[in-house]
């Protein structure tokens, strides 16, 4: 009894798991006219990042302006490079007309964008490079200006030179290696600026809390708190909060979503002083499919600026970015 | 392994009472170890180390991992493994901040809706392990997927805050009363951390639960012979059930603790905190074959681990090498509880 339970059990998962791939409609019929219809792949490394999540949606908006190209079901590498492989090589076997690709780490992502290349599909590379030019067109933020804006920043801030300390990303990430460098290079502007202690906060908020404590309790001068994601910055902010210090310190983020628990309204609520918003160029990437895919030039190196959120500009900027109501 | 039967080796004299003592040590050296780290960070730095702030900040940091350690303990002490915690701490978590954020709930019923969705996981986790047979390492290990898959699903990726303001630009009531449940700088009654208290509390209870009652017994007599127990009256698939239920639970009543904690829940919130919780379990001297260990021990380790946490933080100790050296610390716990490590450094024989 109990086998056959198990099973019936086995078989229905086995069911479920049986992936549903959708056939490319190359070739449907929208409506009326026999109007073609492209079909758009993206391969995104990882779904579960707030930032990613938020490209995901944008891209989804921003694709739906143009009734000609349907989105595949986005696909989530989960940040291993070895299934995102695997998934860009499904999205060629399934001749999609174009594919986009945010990959998880460079060197084993080339080797599938070269057969993408040599299946003749478009690629456009988001957000990270991959090892290879045989690609449509590369959409993406740079993080060492952004760093080196966020040290600008700091610069103004401490006029008369102070401490910081810096809550680190993953350190293996190269957002985290150019965030770090680029304001390493801004603040060296000014001589009295130091960095007097620096820890990998792994981009996590919950991280960043006990390692503030710990700075605090070490009872040394901090002037500036220097998160390389908002996160960061803000579980530091609860922890000087908690202790009485966060009117007496300056707190500085990067990625400003615009969403309730993101950088930018943290700045409008004077929790942190500047965020810079790292763009997610989701609405480039829309427009530049749309060109490709009609015939057109796209413009195939295509790195975005950023904007820094101050009180002033940041209710404006959240309503930009928002797409709650929208999706 | 063979069994050849030898008779026994013939005892030197003084060797009974040198075992007795290496027994003690075995099973003190959990306590040892408190103290060992205890003093380092007394000897290194001090007033900066031992004063209330620092030591009620490193335990509150680690205070929703160390509920959780208290529920694995159960589920390793009946010989299974629970690897979900974490991820039903994640969707604790995102309850707690969702029924605040969506439905302005009070704190007093978030909690117990909480802990009921926990309990139904862990009800899940031992219904398969019980009834269909899956081995609890696998079935945990599902567990821990599909639950962490649900947390983002309903949260779509995105955190959800818990400092929500209401029209006037203020913390909602509701909101407000929420932070005492972690949000650092808020205590209750102004003196205790609650985090802290929580963890305490629910150490005792679990304590006296398995010390005091049949239930308790029942635990440790599920792990030392699963068979034994059945023949002798005891209902194996109910305690089981049980123990797998109320590792659920706790880990919902962590929940709000961690969102309230970094004042905002993260889908992410919880990932790889089930092997901190099993790291704290198994320094306090639990055996994952089941039937050793206790919630004391537990406590102890996970002591244990957030002081060493602190010490290395203060110290300016690169996170690549706490990295190392924690690892080393499981290690070392693990290889002090077997006073036959002792016997055998002596050269005498392993039985």
């Amino acid at each position: 009894m109990k086998k056959t339970i198990t099973l019936m059990l086995c078989a229905l998962l086995a069911a479920a798991c049986a992936s549903k791939t959708p056939a490319p409609s190359a070739s449907t019929d929208s409506g009326a006219g026999a109007k073609k219809k492209f079909v758009v792949g993206y391969s995104q490394s990882n779904n579960a990042e707030p930032y990613r999540a938020q490209l995901n949606l944008q891209l989804q908006h921003f694709l739906k302006q143009y009734p000609d190209i349907e989105l595949l079901p986005i696909a989530d590498a989960k940040q291993s490079s070895a299934t995102q492989v695997s998934q860009v090589q499904n999205f060629i076997t399934q001749k999609v007309d174009a594919l986009i690709v945010s990959p998880t780490e460079p060197a084993p992502l080339t080797a599938a964008v070269q057969q993408a290349c040599d299946a003749k599909i478009p690629v456009i590379v988001l957000d990270r490079t991959v090892n290879t030019d045989c690609y449509t067109a590369f959409i993406g933020g740079d993080n060492v200006l952004i760093g080196r804006k966020a040290g600008e920043e700091a610069v103004r801030l401490l006029p008369n030179g102070g401490n910081i300390v810096e809550l680190r990303g993953i350190m293996s990430n190269q957002p985290q290696i150019d965030r770090d460098k680029g304001f390493r290079e801004a603040i060296a502007a000014n001589p009295k600026i130091k960095i007097i202690a620096d820890r990998e906060g792994k981009w996590v908020k919950e991280q960043a809390t006990p390692i503030m404590q710990q700075w605090l309790s070490q009872n040394q001068q901090i002037d500036l708190v220097y998160g390389h994601n908002d996160p960061m910055a803000l579980g530091a902010y609860l922890a000087a909060q908690a202790a009485g210090k966060a009117d007496k310190i300056k707190f500085v983020g990067i990625d400003g979503l615009a969403i309730p628990d993101g950088g930018i309204r943290a700045v409008q609520l004077g929790q942190l002083s500047a965020t810079f918003i790292y763009p997610t160029g989701a609405k480039e990437a829309a427009e530049t499919v749309n060109k490709i895919l009609h015939g057109q030039q796209a413009e195939k190196k295509q790195v975005l600026g950023t904007t820094q959120v101050t009180k002033e500009n940041a209710a404006e900027l959240y309503k930009q970015y928002d797409l709650s109501g929208q999706n | 392994m063979t069994t050849v039967k030898t008779a026994p080796p013939v005892k030197a004299p003084g060797e009974s009472r040198m075992r007795r003592t290496l027994s003690a040590l075995g099973a003190g050296q959990a306590y040892i170890g408190l103290v060992l780290i205890l003093a380092v960070g007394i000897a290194t730095k001090g007033e900066m180390f031992l004063n209330e702030t620092n030591l009620t900040n490193a335990i509150g940091a680690f205070a929703s991992r160390g509920i959780l350690a208290v529920g694995v303990t159960l589920v390793i002490l009946t010989g299974g493994i629970d690897l979900s915690v974490g991820s039903l701490l994640g969707i604790g978590s995102m309850t707690a901040a969702m029924m605040l954020a969506k439905f302005s709930l009070d704190p007093w019923q978030i909690v117990p809706i909480c802990m009921a969705v926990g309990a139904l996981f862990g009800f899940l986790n031992g219904a398969g392990t019980a009834w269909l047979r899956i081995q609890s390492f696998v079935m945990t290990l599902a567990m821990l997927s599909v639950v962490r898959g649900l947390d983002r699903q309903v949260s779509d990726n995105v955190s959800v805050g818990t400092q929500i303001a209401g029209p006037d630009g203020k913390l909602t009531p509701q909101a407000e009363a929420f932070q005492v449940f972690g949000t650092p700088g808020h205590n209750l009654f102004d003196r205790i951390y609650y985090p802290v208290l929580a963890f305490i509390v629910v150490c005792i209870v679990f304590h006296l639960i398995l010390t005091k009652t049949r239930f308790g017994r029942h635990v440790y007599a599920v792990g030392g012979n699963a068979t034994a127990a059945r023949l002798s009256g005891v209902n194996v698939t109910a305690v089981t059930i049980a123990v797998f239920t109320l590792s659920g639970m706790l880990a919902g009543f962590a929940g709000p603790i961690d969102a309230a904690y970094s004042a905002s829940a993260d889908p992410q919130a919880g990932l790889s905190f089930e092997l901190d919780a099993i790291a704290a379990a198994v320094i306090g001297g639990a055996s994952l074959a089941g039937g050793k260990g206790t919630i004391a021990g537990t406590f102890v380790g996970a002591l244990i681990l957030t002081l060493l946490d602190n010490v290395l933080g203060l110290n300016a100790v690169s996170d690549n090498w706490q990295l190392v050296i924690k690892g080393l610390i499981v290690v070392v716990a693990v290889v002090l509880q077997r006073p036959d490590l002792f016997k055998f450094l002596r050269g005498g024989s392993r039985s």
